[in-house]
């Protein structure tokens, strides 16, 4: 090519001479070359407006700016007046862009024309209208009413704004099915359970980077993903200015190739290492004499194996240290925890007197992978608690909770629209939840045992049929197909549903199973939206407006939708949904009702952010004079979060305190056992849990529990989150193959399967072979990377790939359904940390890798 | 003294995310990577060392070096100068005096004519590319073909519906390179002369989330750039190449007590 350029240059003479300015023979030229270089010409940035939204690419959900030009956008950035993010995003946000001009988005209503539904089969998709798109949809839902049967209806949810309350609550509560499923349990709910549990907080926590001088990154990665990216981003150069940083991440993760400290931990075995890092906190009396008190007579008696006269201890603000102890962790040596999660004895010591002394404004930053085990629920326990001990808590750069955002429910939310439920939706309500929550083997705990969802196992409900059938569904911005653990029961429980209409972007992986296929809006820049959030220790409301006109004839999936809906069922003979939104949602500033669905979706956000933009209304944090003012703004602010509040106030546990000893938990899963008339030790024996006796109530070391034994499997497989997954989302997007390669390890335009040299070498592949991967669930097929970041007899890969839909880059061959690259979730079997109704996602399978 | 622009890129700060390169893409049109050139006028390379479990890891963002003694200028065969040096030391090209002989991507010890696989894990770049003569820019968006016909778009029915191509354009305004290069000619960084020269600063240093980017004028000793070297040992890549690239690097990436 470069040959052929250059005679390109010498052959065309003529074409060249046109180009060199006439004027110039070549002396002239020459000399001038010397003399003086070319003027450069006039130049001027683009123009155009910035105007305000929300990037939901990931749960950080960051206030955010898009720069919009004869209305395309053509540029984001984090929202300027955002004290959470300082203005910043991190790439998920860049990548919204192109997700909305993609050019596979579905832009009509479809329905499928062949009948046979399954992986591989062509639905046969063609354009409709949306009337007849709602009218199907309605008359199948009505069919079920005139059957007395509304509880075979079910509605699955996915990534939301605060807008779910017409779509999630109303739609499914008012039309008569307890069946509304959310995604909250393949996400991080093991995670929420490890601060619940402990300090009665059913949330993420928020943490105080700024002001920290120790953090353990427990699981996390907080530069690359999940959560409060931008924040942690920004902030880092200063945490390891300021700070230790230490990383506990099987893999060398982004936080782990920056940190102080790696502690490659064995997958699956954190809960180990974090009962030993409290150990050596407590022998070493590095715990907080102020948040959790002292001995009477001042002498450290934590020494190994001994156990300690809890009246000897004056304990302060929280509950059970000594019985932790003697419980669980006097024996819980570095040396033991060595063994078992295979970090040097030597490393545990080192961090945890770090930690311990540079305590309090310190932080154990607990994150979905020590959490989102089978057992993770300890994880989350131990690792939290780690806060605990050193008066991390609430406190001054460390773990925080966070201000309230008060945003307003849509009218009669608290009173679950009774006044518009009648009798068929009353006995439709009474069933149990296709989830299975609750059940003996599915305590999912949140305040009350059967509180939480059980998102993954609402395949087997439907494919058992347990606890009923499901004739029709609504799916909305998910994905389960491709995005839950076990992913080919998901395949077969939605070959199985009789009717299914997904609200959807894109052609997904279960959009192929859909009768009925509704194209939605996208969600930073096409509709409205509330979306609350917190970090960096302001919570906030941010708002999504359609701030370009929708490329397509799309809708609003958790509003326009479902009020055009409701008018079909109406027109149909059941009014109540209908008649609710038109006699109980009405603009607050002019009492109006809506005309028509786009009026509705203004209405009901109007309705919902009362609190923020009307001064007659004001709560709290920054004061929004008005409606215009907030449409503006598009962000309302908390005050800033208070350290050592709740130290004063007291914590939400059953004893007020931050609990090492929960009784909360034992008050919790007392109930649930006493639901089903056995013991506790016989929950925990169901639910797969190693713990009995005192130890189920105290933060302690469960084994990791792999699918496939060593012998037959000698791999764990282990995965990861790409900086730049949107959740799964931006795999049909350029940027993301163009890009991969910054996740660490990873190749760009390339699925890689990473493996240690020294494994690699004993099986004989080298970079780029092909090799078999199984689990005792599936065998896919992966290209290997070999790659010094993962530990040796552990495999790694990145989620995110693998789609066999979704459009024509993400798949391989979206119309033969060929994947590109592999699906974790294929190869990973459908497992739960039980107590919080969580899909284990990390610490799950042994795998088989061989040579083809 | 005379402005002279440069950049100094704070490794310790860097975290690796990526954004800077994303934003460059959108502010700058930058097609898709084909025939061997990546169009990334911000990349990035990285490398593993060590076994484990002492591995360490570094990512280090690369761009055009804005060269003191830029080849690609000297390499530059037509009169005046398609790839020349405004008065600010911005190493900028002009698509109408271009004929894409590739010369300046012969000179540029930062560049080559065609990037191989390594470039995927990072192990090569190329500052420069090349918009091949005979192949469509931005091709994508001119196809009509579409996944589920009648139902899911096309690139050419999403141009349809927006005006431009691609539809992300950012039109901005410059004499010497178009927002959307054509056939034939040669691409890269400009320093965004199209903000800086209203007193904007470059896309890239703008979206990163790390501040591990600073741009400013290497002869004002109070700018932030020349406080930035005179507080810290710096490097520059390919040093002994001697074109005095004017982005430089400084701290460390992977040990945060240098």
């Amino acid at each position: 090519m470069k040959l052929n350029r250059r005679k390109f240059l010498q052959g065309s003479a003529a074409a060249g001479g046109a180009l060199v300015t006439a004027a110039m023979t070549p002396d002239a030229s020459a000399k001038r070359r010397k003399a003086q270089p070319p003027k450069p010409k006039p130049a001027a940035p683009g123009k155009g407006k910035w105007l305000p939204t929300v990037c939901q690419g990931c749960t950080s959900w960051c206030a955010a700016e898009a720069f919009i030009q004869e209305g395309r956008v053509v540029g984001v950035r984090g929202h300027h007046l955002s004290k959470s993010s300082g203005g910043y995003l991190c790439p998920r946000g860049h990548l919204g862009i192109s997700q909305m001009y993609d050019p596979d988005r579905i832009k009509v209503p479809m329905k499928r024309t062949n009948p046979r539904k399954g992986r591989g089969v062509d639905p046969k998709f063609v354009p409709i209208t949306w009337d007849e798109a709602l009218d199907t949809i309605a008359e199948k839902m009505i069919a079920l009413r005139r059957n007395n049967e509304t509880e075979k209806f079910m509605l699955m949810r996915g990534r939301y704004t605060y807008c779910r309350d017409v779509i999630y609550d109303a739609l499914p509560k008012i039309f008569g099915s307890p069946n509304n499923i959310s995604h909250s349990a393949i996400c991080a709910e093991a995670e929420k359970f490890g601060s619940y549990y402990t300090e009665g907080y059913w949330d993420y926590r928020d943490y105080d980077l700024e002001n920290s001088k120790y953090v353990i990154c427990f699981g996390g990665d907080p530069i690359a993903s999940n959560r409060q990216v931008p924040n942690a981003i920004r902030q880092w150069g200063k945490v390891l200015d300021q700070a230790t940083v230490v990383a506990v991440d099987p893999r060398l993760s982004a936080t782990a190739s920056k940190a102080h400290e790696w502690m490659p931990v064995k997958p699956g075995e954190d809960s180990a290492l974090a009962v030993a890092l409290a150990h050596v906190i407590l022998t070493e009396g590095l715990w907080s004499r102020e948040f959790v008190g002292d001995f009477k007579d001042g002498v450290n008696a934590f020494k190994v194996g001994n156990t300690v006269d809890a009246d000897s201890f004056d304990e302060k603000l929280t509950n059970g240290v000594v019985k932790w102890w003697n419980i669980e962790l006097k024996d819980r040596t570095p040396e033991w925890a060595e063994k078992i999660c295979l970090v040097p004895a030597e490393q545990i010591r080192r961090v945890a007197i770090g930690f311990g002394k540079a305590a309090p404004n310190v932080m154990c930053w607990m994150a979905p992978g020590a959490a989102m085990q089978p057992r993770g629920a300890y994880g989350a326990l131990a690792a939290h608690a780690l806060n605990g001990l050193v008066g991390a808590v609430d406190n001054k750069g460390g773990t925080l909770q966070k201000m309230s955002a008060k945003y307003t429910h849509i009218p009669m939310h608290k009173e679950k629209f009774k006044p518009y439920l009648d009798g068929i939706a009353k006995k439709g309500l009474k069933h149990k939840k296709i989830d299975q929550r609750g059940t003996l083997e599915f305590p999912s705990l949140k305040k009350k045992p059967g509180g939480g969802v059980v998102t993954n196992r609402a395949a087997d409900g439907i494919l058992d049929e347990s606890p009923n059938e499901i004739k029709v569904a609504i799916g909305y911005w998910n994905n389960f197909v491709f995005s839950a653990t076990g992913a080919t029961r998901w395949e077969r429980a939605m070959e199985k549903l009789p009717f299914f209409a997904h609200i959807v972007t894109n052609p997904s992986e279960m959009t192929q199973y859909a009768d009925i296929v509704l194209p939605a809006s996208f969600h930073m820049f096409e509709r409205w939206g509330l979306v609350p959030s917190k970090y960096n220790r302001y919570s906030y409301i941010g708002l999504q407006q359609p701030i370009v006109k929708p490329l397509w004839d799309t809708r609003i999936d958790e509003t326009e939708v479902v009020w055009m809906l409701a008018k079909k069922m109406k027109e149909k003979g059941f009014p109540n949904l209908f008649d609710y939104f038109q006699n109980e949602i009405k603009d607050p500033e002019t009492g109006k009702t809506a005309e028509d669905e786009a009026d509705f979706a203004k209405i009901v956000v109007k309705v919902m952010t009362e609190r923020q933009w009307n001064p007659a209304k004001y709560h709290s944090g920054e004061r929004i004079n008005g409606w215009q003012e907030f449409l503006r703004i598009g962000l309302w602010q908390s005050d800033q979060y208070p350290f050592k509040k709740k130290w004063k106030k007291g914590f939400k546990t059953t004893t007020k305190k931050f609990e090492f000893y929960s009784e909360t938990l034992k008050k919790t899963l007392g109930q649930h056992a006493q639901k089903h008339n056995v013991s506790i030790d016989r929950v925990m024996e169901v639910t797969q849990y190693t713990g009995r006796g005192e130890q189920v109530f105290v933060p302690h070391w469960e084994p990791a529990k792999y699918h496939g034994d060593e012998a037959e499997f000698p791999f764990i497989f282990m995965e990861n989150r790409s900086r730049l997954s949107r959740e799964g989302r931006s795999q049909n997007l350029n940027e993301f193959y163009e890009f991969k390669k910054v996740d660490p390890g990873d190749n760009s335009h390339m699925d890689v399967l990473k493996i240690n040299p020294k494994d690699a070498l004993a099986l004989g592949v080298k970079n780029g072979d092909w090799v078999k991967i199984t689990s005792p669930e599936k065998s896919v097929k992966a290209q290997v990377k070999l790659w010094e970041g993962v530990r040796p007899g552990t495999v790694n890969k990145s989620f995110g790939m693998g789609h066999w839909a979704y459009g024509r880059l993400a798949a391989k061959d979206y119309g033969k359904h060929m994947a590109r690259g592999f699906n974790n979730n294929e190869l990973l079997p459908a497992d739960y940390d039980r107590l919080s109704g969580s899909t284990a996602r990390h610490a799950v399978s042994r795998v088989r890798i061989e040579k083809i | 003294m005379s402005i002279k622009y440069g950049m100094v890129i704070d490794l310790h700060q860097c975290v690796g995310c990526g954004s800077c390169a994303l934003a460059c893409k959108m502010e700058n049109n930058t097609q898709a990577r084909a025939h061997g050139q990546s169009f990334n006028w911000a990349d990035f390379i990285m490398w593993t060392e060590g076994k484990f479990p002492n591995t360490t890891y570094v990512q280090m963002p690369v761009l055009c070096n804005h060269c003191s003694k830029p080849r690609c200028v000297d390499e530059c065969p037509v009169t005046p100068k398609a790839i020349y040096k405004t008065p600010e030391g911005i190493t900028i090209f002009n698509e109408e005096r271009c004929i894409g002989c590739g010369a300046c991507l012969d000179g540029c010890p930062y560049s080559s004519q065609k990037l191989d696989a390594s470039s995927n894990e990072g192990s090569s770049y190329s500052v420069i590319s090349f918009n091949p003569f005979k192949k469509s820019v931005h091709p994508e968006w001119l196809d009509s073909e579409s996944a589920i016909p009648g139902c899911t778009s096309s690139g050419k029915e999403v141009v349809a519906a927006v005006g431009s191509i691609p539809p992300t354009v950012n039109k901005f305004y410059s004499g010497d390179y178009p927002p959307v290069r054509n056939k034939g000619i040669i691409e890269k960084c400009t320093f965004c002369y199209h903000r800086t020269v209203v007193g904007e600063i470059p896309a890239c240093v703008e979206a990163c989330p790390a501040n591990a980017r600073i741009f400013g004028d290497l002869n004002n000793p109070d700018s932030p750039v020349a406080q930035a070297l005179e507080s810290h040992k710096f490097t520059r890549l390919k040093e002994e190449k001697k074109t005095e690239p004017n982005v430089y690097y400084i701290r460390s990436y992977n040990d945060p007590t240098v």
